[in-house]
């Protein structure tokens, strides 16, 4: 095509796929040093042990988990606007649905990475799946997690079919043609897993007696709601971060509304029950052993500066201004500030809430001697070698997974207006 | 209103809503049928040939004899904090010395009085650590005891995290460490724990078993009992059988004040302390 063309058409996926940037070559170099440092921290792991880590039998838990936690929260968008489109007949969303899709099956891919090098026995990776304790919590998220990672697979299928030369497979695409009809199917299952592990990653804590600190009902509640709120915020930053970068409008401006407010709802949701349960608990009643936590945490942790401003203030309330007052929706910038701020504030509270009952001594002695020291924990540089290098994974595959395969299938050039992929999104389905 | 009024669905609308194609609908059907025959065919086989390659693996675990319900009492008001039940299990069960199974603490009254408190795992009925292992691994017998299948044990380390007492260790390395207290205080009766599983006191399970199995009664022969209990120089410590009114466990239970650790957490230790004087 002559450079002086007087129409121009907008370049095919194939040909922008190809334009390699300076840039984008730096930022995969910077992706491959990180995760040459995780790879480099995870042999560090494998072969000498757990002891290479800054854990102790009383803070037995730390970064990783935390990792683990985020991503799995962070994943959340992809149960909630599955629902969307194919529960609730909310067809426009399918926009965002596809990416959203992307998002959750890398958080959860870094989540398992994650616990199979926290796990002291990594070789034994699969007991869950063939020993069952259906009473433990810890089991159920497992199988969840195993089980919502497939639903995931299947979700994502048929856009790599579509996107890559698979799609010359004949077979692969009356499958992924067959998967794409029975998505409704699948979307209602992976809507039941989400809620169910979602939930009881927060009883993980809630459910223990042992640390009054952690004992609450309200947990399972609150870390369901983050991880909707913080999932679909993670959706929509990356999607209007890879917009920006790849000048594209990747999504319909009435979707983004849509997404922006459910988001900011969602934030109110979990400011009212987070408000209420720090109330009941800590201002309308007194329980000792948990006002004696909260003491130990403000003379020894700066957690309780973090809870207010980093999960309550800025994780949710500042947030959910941005999202629901309107002339602030409609400014991109503000709406990656906003999702960003949420995002930030789910870490900061997976963070906040694993440490806090570790660094709480335990209390059996009958008399009353304080016998326990607190607990102090920073990562070592392994655990922050292994974290950077899960981080780099799920970077690197979705700037991977926007550049090349179909995420946003409504996308628009932003110079010419004009759709990027042509009108062939059920092409599959002959 | 000068705008068309709002078609109804038409039919190719209704159309898409279903699901599947009959076609794709038998294949499902066919497949999911198929696939049913197949895991009933094969479930027996594999669950044979799981359980000879597992059986290896779980030799010497018992399912302990529901006519037992093993306790033990620690009379607070004798012990002296000499440590020996804390050497003797910890040669025994060949602990490492930052892991010991049992435990002493110093602990103080009200009245400012100190006591020293030893600490094995209690054995809870209602135990913690039980509910949240994800596979199992640590379990309840019938005769009360907790104790850990090491060859399940993934290391996630929930355990150690709900156990409201620190009754459990983690194998953070390998061992290569030699036992200050062998001889000394006894020989080792168990092999060490591989590097990646969580660890903890079992009673002396293998005393009891095999001491069961000689005609011997826990408690009374020495053989037969936790090795914490004879060694205590000023007879503090008792085991015995709480289903047995006779046990020297029963007799104390039956004629002395106790108490139990955190006994407002719901957990029904199996580990009772007479409580020093002063304490209440």
């Amino acid at each position: 095509m002559a450079a002086n063309t007087t129409v121009q058409p907008a370049l095919s996926p194939q040909t922008q796929a190809r334009r390699i940037s300076l840039p984008f070559i730096g930022w995969m170099l910077l992706l491959g040093i990180m995760l040459g440092i995780g790879l480099f921290s995870a042999l560090q792991v494998l072969m000498n042990g757990l002891v290479v880590t800054n854990l102790t039998d009383e803070l037995p838990w730390g970064l990783w988990i935390t990792v683990d936690l985020s991503s799995i929260g962070l994943g959340a968008g992809a149960f909630t606007l599955s629902a969307a489109v194919y529960l609730f007949g909310l067809k426009r969303y399918e926009a965002i649905a596809r990416a959203a899709v992307l998002v959750g099956l890398l958080g959860y891919s870094s989540a398992m990475l994650a616990l199979f090098i926290d796990i002291g026995r990594f070789d034994r990776f699969y007991h869950p799946i063939i020993y069952w304790n259906v009473h433990s919590v810890l089991w159920e998220i497992t199988m969840c997690v195993v089980l919502y990672s497939t639903v995931l697979a299947i979700e994502l299928l048929p856009v790599i079919v579509e996107s890559t030369p698979l799609k010359r497979v004949k077979v692969l695409v009356r499958f992924s043609g067959f998967l794409h009809r029975l998505m409704p199917v699948v979307a209602l299952l992976g809507m039941g897993l989400s809620l169910l592990h979602q939930s009881s990653l927060g009883a993980t804590y809630g459910i223990l007696t042992a640390r009054p600190f952690w004992y609450s009902p309200s947990a399972p509640v609150l870390f369901i709601l983050s991880a909707v709120a913080a999932g679909v915020s993670l959706t929509l930053f990356v999607t209007l971060l890879s917009g920006k970068l790849m000048k594209r409008e990747m999504i319909p401006a009435d979707v983004l509304n849509g997404v922006a407010r459910l988001a900011g709802l969602v934030c109110l949701a979990y400011l009212y029950l987070k408000l209420w349960s720090w109330a009941a608990t800590n201002y309308y009643s007194r329980v000792p052993a948990q006002q004696f936590g909260a003491e130990i945490l403000a003379q020894n942790t700066p957690y309780n500066y973090t809870f207010w401003f980093g999960e309550v203030l800025f994780g949710a309330l500042v947030p959910a201004l941005f999202f629901l007052w309107q002339p602030l929706r409609r400014n991109k910038n503000a709406l990656l500030l906003a999702a960003f701020m949420v995002i930030v504030g789910l870490v900061i509270n997976r963070w906040n809430m694993t440490l806090s009952g570790f660094v709480i001594p335990l209390d059996w002695s009958p008399g009353v001697a304080e016998i326990f020291p607190i607990n102090h924990y920073e990562p070592a540089p392994v655990e922050w070698g292994v974290a950077i290098g899960i981080v780099a994974y799920s970077w690197m595959a979705f700037t991977l997974g926007v550049r090349f395969l179909r995420l946003y299938p409504e996308a628009r050039d932003l110079r010419t207006g004009k759709k990027i992929y042509a009108e062939t999104e059920h092409s599959h389905h002959e | 209103m000068t705008d068309q009024a709002p078609a109804p669905a038409p039919p190719e609308q209704a159309a898409k809503l279903n699901l599947l194609s009959r076609r794709e609908f038998m294949t499902l059907l066919i497949g999911g049928g198929a696939t049913l025959v197949l895991a009933a065919t094969l479930a027996e086989p594999l669950d044979t040939f799981a359980r000879e390659i597992f059986a290896e693996r779980s030799r010497g675990l018992h399912e302990g004899d529901p006519n037992y319900h093993w306790a033990m009492v620690i009379d607070l008001n004798k012990c002296i904090g000499c440590n020996y039940c804390v050497w003797a299990c910890q040669a025994t069960n060949d602990t490492r010395e930052d892991m010991r199974w049992n435990i002493r603490v110093e602990d103080r009254t009200a009245l400012g009085k100190t006591f020293h408190v030893t600490r094995p795992c209690l054995h809870c009925g209602h135990a913690p650590c039980v509910e949240v292992c994800p596979v199992g691994a640590t379990y309840k017998r019938a005769d009360g005891l907790v104790v850990m299948d090491y060859d399940k044990c993934i290391g996630c380390r929930y355990c150690q995290t709900a156990c409201p007492y620190g009754a459990r260790s983690f194998n953070w390395s390998e061992r290569d460490d030699a036992n200050p207290q062998v001889p000394d205080w006894g020989q080792p009766e168990v092999e060490r724990r591989p590097r990646g599983v969580v660890e903890k006191c079992t009673f002396c399970i293998h005393r009891i078993d095999a001491g069961l199995a000689k005609g011997l009664m826990p408690g009374i022969d020495e053989a037969a009992t936790p090795a914490c209990i004879f060694v205590c120089p000023v007879n503090a410590r008792f085991f015995g059988n709480l289903n047995d009114p006779d046990s020297p466990v029963s007799r104390i239970l039956r004629t002395q004040p106790t108490l139990r650790l955190r006994e407002d957490l719901g957990t029904e230790p199996n580990v009772y302390y007479i409580p020093p004087e002063g304490l209440i």
